[in-house]
């Protein structure tokens, strides 16, 4: 079996007595997406945030390539992996140029400005995510749909195997929505590793190949996409149907 | 390009106030005196000319610094004046000047190692504040603002309660805030420093643009934020304390000027970072112009003119975000 992508072993973690994480043992291979889901507080976005070096577990350890997260330095795991925050506010005028070069950032050096090589990938993403118009706009005046494409338009320009994603469709409408998940399974296509936190099951659930189910902090289910009603129920308390529409597995709530 | 056009020519209107300001004042000086030997022109030399210098220095290094503060804190409110900051620098310098501490450093007299120091101690009790309640949003940091102001400024007045009655006038006068100085000592020291804050603030670019986007992007894009504002504060306490051990707490430069740079800047960076450095500069020597001309023979402290101004500015802006907010 090859080395995995990420590897986590009995990861915690708490605010204060707080117990947010317990116990997750999972290992995540190239090119899967992982679909990771579980009722609000479940601790999903913790579990991404420590995945990302963001926050440090409380016990166990991540690793990421085989190299354990709490001994890499910012820029080395940023050569990793690229997360995207749920919250994507902008508080202060930013060029939209200046925010996808940043996903060029881990491979500066203090004197070094960015390379051909640098711009070359710039441009491709502005290409492939047909951000032309927008690239020389202020962020916060953009919609939330081209904020967000704006965003896993960062993340590719980073370049890096793995893609963690934090609730990437709120507030997008259908349209974007599609656009959003057409660029994602590019992404996929292209062999990236992508994990995935999000309440929009029917949207993603038919592109994952493996599910992570939290519950409560702990790891309810892991492993390959199962369509089964009984463990969303067991997750979320409603009840689930499974149907096929059009060729297409669909999963969704039904109360 | 048009842009760079608005900015050379907001560069040499800014050049032409500077050119004009050491004419204008109490003392009435005509062109040709300043070429002779005689008391107009040393009133201009020696007076008039470092005045609208340091005027124009200090102003760029505070709206600088705004630039800066606001960046780092991700908001435009959060300014050196606003949270606290420049009162701390002003209370280091007064404690420094009770106690007649004195550190010479890099050629020049002490007081504002003191200032930095002060300056420091609020920057860490602003993240202090925001460590304990877990909360870094805007309330916070503009409520433990309004705490450090008030600290500090009891202990101002406390401090020079206890000075006698003729230093206390002299600290009454620098807590107003002034651009007044005789020579150049001070101004070749704030320039090198303007031009070094400059380089900073250039040459971390791309860090201040992550920071400025926010601590988990930051992160994400492999930014070590914690470092960077460890050493992004230090520098803003150094070059705040300095400018306010010289020209005192001058309110509101911070707060304005950045505002208004950020929208002629086209939230392009570098141009916003150039139109913050001459705005600052050019409105504080303005400033000073009116000060000194509005009601002859008295000179008003230059720091009481940009807050009559700024307040109200900060007040419209205060109004403007919690509106967004809602």
């Amino acid at each position: 079996m090859p080395e995995a992508m990420i590897k986590a072993s009995n990861l915690g973690f708490a605010i204060g007595k707080k117990i947010i994480l317990q116990g997750l043992d999972f290992s995540i291979q190239k090119n899967d997406f992982v679909f990771i889901f579980g009722q609000n507080g479940a601790g999903k976005s913790t579990l991404l945030k420590i995945l990302a070096g963001i926050i440090p577990a409380r016990c166990g350890e991540v690793l990421v390539e085989g190299k354990n997260v709490a001994h890499l330095s910012k820029r080395e795991l940023a050569g990793k992996l690229s997360f995207l925050p749920q919250s994507d506010d902008f508080c202060l005028p930013i060029l939209v140029k200046d925010v996808l070069l940043s996903g060029r950032y881990p491979y500066q050096s203090l004197f070094k400005d960015f390379s051909s090589r640098d711009y070359e990938i710039y441009k491709e993403g502005v290409e492939c995510f047909a951000l032309k118009d927008l690239v020389q706009r202020n962020i916060q005046t953009l919609s939330g749909g081209e904020r967000k494409k704006v965003l896993l338009a960062t993340a590719f320009i980073q370049d890096v195997p793995i893609i963690l994603l934090d609730e990437p469709m709120n507030f997008l409408d259908p349209a974007s929505s599609f656009q959003m998940i057409r660029m994602l399974e590019g992404l996929h296509r292209r062999g990236k590793t992508i994990l995935l936190v999000s309440h929009l099951i029917e949207y993603f659930f038919p592109y994952a190949n493996k599910i992570l189910a939290l519950k409560s902090g702990k790891q309810h289910y892991f492993g390959a996409k199962v369509f089964s009603p009984e463990l969303f129920k067991e997750i979320y308390n409603v009840s689930f149907k499974h149907i096929f529409l059009e060729n297409k597995e669909i999963i969704y709530a039904n109360e | 390009m048009p842009m760079n056009k608005k900015i050379w020519g907001l560069a040499i209107l800014v050049f032409s106030i500077l050119i004009v300001s050491p004419f204008l004042g109490i003392v009435h000086i005509d062109l040709p005196t300043i070429f002779q030997n005689n008391s107009s022109s040393f009133i201009f030399w020696q007076l008039r000319v470092p005045r609208a210098l340091l005027g124009f220095i200090a102003g760029a290094i505070l709206a600088l610094s705004g630039l800066v503060c606001q960046n780092l804190f991700k908001n435009n409110l959060a300014t050196p004046d606003l949270l606290g900051i420049s009162s701390g620098a002003a209370a280091g310098a007064v404690v420094a000047l009770k106690f007649n501490l004195y550190i010479s450093f890099l050629g020049m007299g002490g007081l504002y190692f003191f200032s930095f120091l002060g300056a420091l101690s609020a920057v860490v009790f602003i993240f202090f504040i925001a460590k304990v309640i877990k909360n870094s949003s805007l309330y916070t940091f503009l409520m433990s603002g309004v705490a450090i102001n008030f600290f500090y400024s009891a202990l101002i007045v406390f401090f020079q309660y206890t000075f006698n009655y003729t230093d206390t006038f002299s600290l009454l006068r620098w807590l107003m805030g002034g651009v007044s100085v005789s020579g150049y000592k001070e101004i070749y020291f704030l320039l090198a420093l303007l031009l070094i804050f400059l380089g900073v603030i250039l040459f971390f670019k791309k860090e201040f643009l992550l920071v400025s986007a926010g601590e988990e992007f930051a992160q994400s894009r492999g930014l070590d934020v914690v470092h960077f504002r460890i050493f992004a504060f230090l520098a803003l306490s150094f070059f705040v304390g300095t400018v306010v051990s010289i020209c005192g707490p001058i309110g509101f430069v911070a707060l304005v000027v950045p505002h208004v740079a950020r929208s002629w800047g086209g939230s392009k960076y570098t141009r916003t970072v150039y139109f913050t450095l001459l705005l600052g500069g050019g409105l504080l020597v303005l400033a000073d112009i009116l000060a000194r001309t509005l009601i002859p023979p008295v000179e008003i402290p230059v720091g009481i003119v940009t807050s009559l101004f700024g307040a109200p500015f900060f007040l419209m802006l205060l109004i403007a975000q919690l509106k967004k907010t809602d």
